[in-house]
């Protein structure tokens, strides 16, 4: 089955719409949804144009394709999804992607902050930049991602995979400043730079392929080791807090 | 004028005497009257346990120091969610809840009054603030006096009447109900980075002893006449072997007055360990029940600790430090000026920790070794031992022997080597339950004479109507039914008013706030007195004009005036 929404043109509105209700499984029983705009409840038709072919019995088989101008207001598109495919054709809105523990969700513009949060399961994809908190946890929440894979083919803003419990982030641009905050267990890998990487970490691996500034003095050098065809010089920390958790880094610097 | 009638109420009233009878209780205008017209509504119970509304004298639940507990924690504001509901607003917190939150669960459980346990006088106006938030409870909040620099100069002067004249002063400023201290004197000292490990320990720089201290304002308490005695958390809280001082402290106090106790000792579960250390942690919930079987000049409360997550938060700042050292989780610290300070961390109470599992007996212990139920109230210290909301299943535990062994049996194995519980056979009836959680805490906190905590002709038309009959449920094996029946009432009418039906808040209600004014003579009037405004203006960073509470922040503004012999 395939759902194609098209967002229809409105004027002048940045009023962020809540559309949670936008996840695969939700689409077997017809396409009687519900999103809200600020404080007032509106049907799917009245936002996009929708289309559906074919049939399906599970969420599996359930591809959701959402394009048109003004995508950014989209919130939590994909929040508890736990199967199928959700592509976007264009800039998604915060928290796209919250929770989810199944399924793919293929972003083929940029993503606003909170990408793929506290996500257990299933795989993002993100074909232009991520904003802040990118596969992180939340304010009350013990852990962030704890299993799935989010892939960012751009940059990433700060707090990318804050408490990260789980799983693997890829970034292959630059991240921004706390890379891997709190991070207690998962992989995290930066194919470009990122400040302040790891920081207060626990547990599992953070790979930086570019260079570490501000490194914090809190890292135990351990030496330079081979990894997959590249020379990365190993720390462990963060020994503040007795963590360990191993940071590899290209390149690093500290602060003057 | 609104009439209401209570038809076939099988109720239970300690302070008058009445145990499980059937009547009917008319109410007319917010009071119990005698009878009202044909035209009033009527609720029939058909025999469900009706008490009074109930009371807690020590819970944790507006002010600077509950407020910091939900800031710094936002796993808790994140635990317990709730949407708007009819009248009822969004709530959100479990252990620290938004004022809403508080005032909702504790309506469904049929609470109408509660008393802020600790309010740094400085601090008054955000604690009244939140009392106007709290709609379905009338409020009170003591004022803390452990560390006041006036008070402890006069005591060091020995100058019982100007301590009593401070107190008067600043109680009638801030619109507080009664005197707190806690850890008297240890506070104080914290802001030096120290403490008082007992009674007997002088403060940095003022050189008096946290005993002094104790009774010097239970004497000027006395003085001033107060509806409630001196409410005291004593030194040395959480430290193996803190019982002796305990016992010391209780030892300090004279019997003063023949209406009430002379001291109210709150959580002392968390007063009662024994051992040297955390490895022979043991429970002396005997020596001091014993002690206070002896002594009716004494109330204490059960700081019942509950297993879970939950926030303490406390006055007493180098405790909490030491807390913060041993879970090594997240701490605040806070000091107020010339008065006191306070501390906050979160914690989880275990099952599998044995200390843990201790301290849950100690609380059970207490209650069910003080032979007198008046002596004894149904507490957690909210939220520090558990958020209130565990009250339903503490009152099931003592009403059923069963219940605590299956509890018993899922605690620390080596529990059982360190207390005495497993060996209490006493389960308390429905009508010491009631005293303890609504008339023993009315006569503790000298409210029964407003009207509070029973149903006589004239009280306050505050009920609780929970949805079991007791002729039909035996608590020592139904305990199951007991936890329902008081998680959530059937009715609960706050001044005449059904302010809850089955859980659910059906008004947005209108508290009312006590406090005292002791009438001292002119020349205990600190207001006027050189060397006090003086001091004040020195020390202060508020003027002494700006620091009382304005009568705006009080709702319903209930003044109990007494006649002080100074």
């Amino acid at each position: 089955m395939k759902v194609t929404l098209t967002m229809k043109p409105v004027a002048r509105s940045f009023i962020p719409i809540e559309a949670e209700s936008i996840i695969p499984k939700n689409f077997l029983s017809g396409t009687d949804l519900s999103v809200w705009r600020g404080n007032r409840e509106l049907s799917l038709d009245d936002i996009f144009s929708v289309s559906v072919e074919g049939e399906a019995d599970n969420p599996e088989d359930v591809e959701i394709v959402i394009s048109g101008d003004g995508l950014f207001r989209l919130k939590r598109v994909g929040e508890y999804m736990d199967g199928g495919k959700i592509t976007i054709l264009g800039d998604i809105g915060m928290h796209c992607g919250n929770f989810m523990s199944g399924g793919t969700i293929e972003i083929h513009g940029s993503a606003d902050g909170w990408l793929g949060r506290e996500m257990a399961g299933g795989t993002i994809l993100c074909r232009g930049d991520a904003a802040d908190y990118c596969a992180s946890g939340y304010r009350g929440g013990r852990k962030g991602m704890t299993g799935g894979a989010v892939e960012v083919f751009g940059r990433t803003g700060d707090f990318l995979a804050e408490n990260i419990a789980g799983g693997i982030v890829t970034v292959h641009g630059d991240a921004g400043d706390m890379a891997g905050a709190e991070m207690r267990d998962g992989t995290l890998i930066i194919h470009g730079d990122c400040s302040r990487p790891a920081a207060n970490m626990k547990g599992g691996s953070c790979y930086i392929y570019g260079t570490a500034h501000a490194l914090l003095p809190t890292f135990k050098k351990i030496g330079p080791v081979r990894h997959e065809g590249q020379t990365l010089i190993r720390f462990t920390g963060d020994i503040a807090n007795r963590g360990k958790g191993n940071l590899f880094v290209k390149d690093y610097k500290y602060l003057d | 004028m609104s009439e209401l009638l209570i038809k076939n109420a099988c109720v239970i009233d300690p302070l008058r005497g009445i145990n499980a009878e059937t009547m009917d209780i008319a109410i007319r205008d917010g009071r119990i009257v005698e009878e009202v017209s044909s035209a009033a509504e009527v609720i029939d119970a058909h025999g469900a346990l009706t008490l009074p509304g109930g009371i807690d004298s020590h819970t944790h639940i507006c002010g600077t120091k509950v407020n910091f507990g939900r800031y710094m924690s936002p796993e808790d504001m994140r635990a317990g969610r709730t949407s708007r509901c009819g009248p009822m607003h969004a709530t959100s917190g479990y252990s620290v809840p938004t004022t809403y939150g508080n005032s909702y669960r504790y309506s469904a459980m049929g609470y109408t009054t509660l008393l802020e346990g600790a309010m740094a006088p400085l601090e008054a106006r955000h604690t009244h603030e939140e009392f106007l938030y709290t709609p379905l409870q009338d409020t009170m909040a003591n004022a803390l006096f452990d560390g006041n620099w006036g008070i402890m100069e006069a005591i060091r002067d020995d100058d019982t009447k100007r301590v009593a004249a401070i107190i008067a002063w600043t109680l009638q400023a801030v619109k507080a109900f009664a005197v707190k201290l806690t850890n008297p004197g240890g506070t104080e000292a914290w802001q030096w980075g120290k403490n008082v490990s007992c009674i007997r320990d002088p403060v940095p720089y003022f050189e008096v002893t946290p005993a002094e201290i104790i009774t010097s304002i239970v004497e000027a308490n006395e003085l001033l006449g107060l509806p409630h005695s001196v409410h005291l958390h004593c030194n040395n809280l959480g430290t193996p072997g803190n019982y002796t001082c305990t016992l010391g402290t209780l030892g300090l106090i004279p019997d003063l007055n023949p209406k009430r106790q002379t001291l109210y000792a709150t959580h002392v579960q968390f007063h009662a360990y024994g051992g040297s250390g955390w490895k022979d942690f043991c429970s002396k919930s005997e020596p001091i029940a014993r002690f206070v079987n002896m002594r009716p000049q004494i109330v204490i409360d059960m700081g019942q600790v509950m297993f879970g997550r939950t926030t303490t938060m406390t006055a007493d700042g180098p405790m909490e430090f030491n807390l913060y050292r041993l879970h090594h989780d997240k701490w605040s610290n806070h000091d107020v000026e010339l008065e006191t300070g306070s501390g906050i961390i979160p914690v989880l109470y275990r099952r599998k920790n044995l200390v843990n599992s201790i301290m849950w007996a100690i609380g059970l212990e207490l209650a069910l070794l003080t032979e007198s139920p008046w002596q004894c109230m149904l507490t957690t210290d909210n939220p520090n031992g558990a958020p209130f909301v565990k009250y339903p299943e503490i009152i099931a535990l003592l009403m059923s022997k069963k219940y605590r062994d299956a509890e018993f049996a899922t605690i620390h194995p080596d529990t059982g080597s360190r207390v005495p519980l497993p060996a209490i056979e006493r389960e308390l009836d429905w009508y010491e339950i009631a005293v303890m959680t609504r008339a023993g805490q009315a006569r503790a906190l000298g409210i029964q004479d407003l009207g509070k905590g029973h149903l006589s002709l004239g009280a306050e038309a505050d009920v609780a109507i929970y949805p079991i009959r007791i002729d039909d449920v035996d608590p020592s094996v139904d305990y199951e039914k007991v936890i329902e029946a008081f998680s959530r009432t059937e009715y609960t009418i706050k001044r005449g008013r059904i302010v809850s039906r089955k859980g659910d808040c059906i008004v947005d209600g209108n508290n009312a706030t006590f406090w005292v004014r002791p009438k001292v003579s002119d020349d205990y009037d600190m207001g006027k007195d050189p060397d006090f405004i003086k001091k004040f203006d020195r020390y202060y960073t508020v003027r002494m004009r700006n620091y009382p509470v304005q009568d705006e922040y009080v709702n319903r503004s209930r003044c109990i005036e007494t006649e002080a012999e100074i």
